[in-house]
């Protein structure tokens, strides 16, 4: 066993430094910023799209100048408590000799759009409205019956009657909305840096089979330790990915000022013990993805065969994501129990269950059962590159050991 | 009993699909000496060696390397140069060598020492610290056999060690294996060009159809033959043929090739000079192994003809 690891801390020094010092891994280690840069793009486009498409949304009142003083100083209270964004923007027009008229001249055309259109007395206003926008007038309705009640009981509209003691009070105890939360951001933290890093691995065998040097390393070591070596090799690229943009995450973390938000993450076995299990789970997601991926891309003798590969992979990588998120939203549950111990959605489920169950044991029973499954996907890639690749022969009986 | 026999083979046995390589070899490989696996193209000298190394597992047969039954466990006493030769492009060259050394279990540092001193003693030390991709094919054949014998083997398997060198490297590596025999190690190779056998083979095997056709020094691979004469009459005129061994053919300038009687060519001599032909020359040439090779590789078709 000594020897196995010896062995494979070869192969990981030499594929490690193959990566890492080469000025692809730079461009590798930017990948971050180009997705933001991406998003961040896409996200502009939509914004200025939806601001350039979206109709001008308005409710206009036709009123004299005391009226109109009166409704606009309600709609600014009104519209301060509830928050303007759903609202329609209030514009205020000289009364008309027929206002009735103008109303519908206004509601018919569709150039700007006004939903609504309020004129007479503010406490008998008529009030006109579009197809399918009877929330303009009702706003205008409200904003009107509050500028007459004000009026009437001598207030500006402007003012209150309560005086309303308004704080905050923080909470420090744990809800479940958060602890499910705190679980399914775990599951997708690890799914997204499994798919991002573990996927890397599929091609790794394809140096050594166009370069022949894989011969040399079949003679010398095991091909256990040639995998082994492989997906550390590979998980140590990984680590310093995750380490030098945690790096980076970290200074800007520690920059802004503390969030409500985070102390709604709270998961049930305790933050220090789920970010350590998170992290175990990472690597464990990332052996055992990475061992089927290198695994299956060892058997493809060109890389358009890799290629190919790679969408089925991903499909499955996306099953196993959506099998543990359904484990976090339902923990307990029968499907939460197959996603903890199916072997490829074990990793992400329980770091989901971290978040909500504080028993420590079943993480621990869950590393290993990992650990094993990574160990025999090793023994069986192994096997099966040794049967098809190097030509051994015997089949799917050597495969499985039944034949020496 | 398995010092004296770094490689040991018994009945191996490979089929690829329906096509058998490999149908029964028996190999024993004495310590301390070169020995040579001869065969054709496709005869299954590959796929011997590779099964010696436990790189594929025979169909059935038994095999040993320095004692050990499983070929991994003596895999740090173990050289092994493949056909395909194979370095990472990437790697500098000191480190190319270390890495092979590191995978048979030397230390880095010792393996980067020792790669400084033996590319210095090969004539190599201008490229120590040149990128692989940047040598030249023969130059990258011989980095990659420092680095399978940069641990010191006490075995060292060669397949085709020579294919796609110079004369000038053939005559470098030459020395480099029997500098190895030398330190005391037992080298084993494979090789279909003939010279490089003749002239530093203690033992060879010669495989065809996948079955060992024969097994010795060189000399009893050249002593299958019989020696051939090539004599030329005194007298000018014809020759009594009666005199001649029954083989004996001219050779169109009035000589005579045969082969040399079982009993010796003094006798033949002797009746010669008596019916008064003379002897103006008479050469008594001895068979090459590649002689032996041809004929023992043309016994083999023909027996498998035949069957």
């Amino acid at each position: 066993m000594k020897r196995l690891f010896s062995d494979a801390f070869v192969i990981a020094r030499r594929d490690f430094l193959a990566t890492v010092a080469t000025p692809t891994f730079i461009i590798f280690l930017m990948m971050p910023l180009l997705m933001f840069g991406i998003s961040a793009a896409s996200g502009l486009g939509a914004a200025h799209i939806a601001s350039t498409s979206q109709p001008v949304s308005r409710a206009v009142a036709l009123l004299g100048s005391n009226a109109a003083e009166a409704l606009r100083a309600s709609d600014s209270a009104l519209r301060e408590a509830a928050g303007s964004s759903n609202l329609p923007a209030l514009v205020i027009l000289p009364e008309t000799a027929d206002p009735a008229k103008a109303a519908r001249k206004m509601l018919s055309k569709g150039q700007v759009d006004t939903t609504a259109v309020l004129y007479g007395a503010l406490d008998r206003p008529v009030i006109r409205h579009s197809e399918g926008n009877v929330d303009a007038a009702r706003y205008l309705a409200v904003i009107a019956e509050n500028a007459t009640r004000a009026k009437q009981i001598g207030l500006g509209a402007d003012q209150m009657l309560s005086r309303p003691d308004i704080a905050e009070i923080r909470s420090r105890s744990v809800s479940n909305s958060g602890q499910h939360s705190s679980g399914f951001g775990a599951v997708t933290v690890i799914f997204v840096l499994t798919l991002l890093l573990s996927s890397q691995t599929i091609g790794t065998m394809a140096e050594e089979k166009s370069n022949k040097v894989i011969e040399i390393l079949a003679a010398a070591i095991p091909l256990e330790s040639v995998f082994l070596g492989k997906l550390i090799g590979m998980f140590g690229v990984a680590l310093a990915f995750i380490g030098f943009w945690c790096g980076l995450g970290g200074i800007v973390w520690s920059l802004l000022p503390e969030s409500a938000a985070m102390s709604q993450f709270t998961p049930a076995i305790g933050l220090p013990l789920f970010v350590t299990f998170c992290a175990a789970y990472f690597a464990l997601a990332f052996m055992l993805l990475g061992a089927v991926f290198l695994g299956i891309g060892a058997q493809a003798s060109t890389m358009r065969e890799i290629q190919m590969m790679s969408l089925p992979i991903t499909v499955f990588m996306m099953g196993m994501f959506g099998l543990a998120s359904a484990a976090a939203g339902a923990p307990g549950t029968d499907l939460a129990r197959f996603a903890e111990i199916f072997p490829f959605s074990s990793p992400f489920a329980m770091a989901a269950r971290g978040a909500t169950d504080p028993a420590v044991w079943p993480h621990l029973l869950a590393l290993v059962w990992q650990t094993f499954w990574v160990g025999l996907i090793i023994l069986l890639a192994a096997r099966l590159f040794r049967a098809g690749v190097l030509k051994s022969g015997g089949g799917w009986r050597s495969v499985l050991g039944l034949r020496r | 009993m398995s010092d004296e026999w770094p490689v040991r083979a018994s009945g191996l046995i490979k089929q690829f699909g329906k096509f058998q390589a490999v149908r029964g070899v028996d190999l024993a490989v004495p310590r301390g000496s070169i020995y040579g696996v001869l065969g054709p193209n496709g005869a299954g000298k590959t796929t011997t060696l590779r099964m010696l190394l436990g790189i594929i597992d025979p169909d059935s047969g038994t095999r040993s390397l320095l004692g050990e039954i499983n070929p991994r466990s003596a895999s740090h006493r173990v050289g092994y140069l493949p056909e395909e030769r194979g370095l990472y492009p990437g790697m500098k060259v000191r480190e190319a060598i270390a890495f092979m050394g590191a995978l048979r279990g030397l230390d880095w540092k010792e393996g980067r020492k020792r790669a400084d001193e033996m590319l210095e003693a090969a004539g190599l030390g201008r490229v120590t610290h040149e990128k692989v991709r940047k040598l030249s094919k023969g130059m990258a054949q011989l980095a990659q056999l420092l680095g399978s014998i940069v641990h010191k083997p006490d075995l060292i398997v060669l397949d085709e060690p020579f294919s796609g060198l110079d004369p000038v490297n053939q005559e470098l590596l030459e020395r480099l294996i029997r500098a190895e025999r030398d330190r005391g190690a037992t080298v084993l190779f494979s090789t279909h060009v003939m010279g490089h056998a003749e002239r530093m083979c203690d033992r060879l095997s010669v495989i065809a159809g996948g079955l060992v056709r024969f097994e010795g020094t060189v000399a009893e691979a050249r002593a299958r033959l019989p020696m051939r004469a090539h004599y030329l009459p005194n007298s000018g005129g014809a020759v009594a043929q009666a005199l001649l061994p029954a083989d004996a053919v001219g050779d169109g300038e009035g000589g005579w090739r045969f082969t040399v009687p079982d009993d010796g060519a003094e006798q033949l001599v002797t009746s010669l000079i008596s019916a008064g032909h003379g002897i103006a020359g008479l050469s008594i040439e001895r068979p090459s192994l590649h002689d032996a090779f041809v004929r023992i590789v043309a016994e083999a078709k023909a027996e498998e003809a035949a069957q």
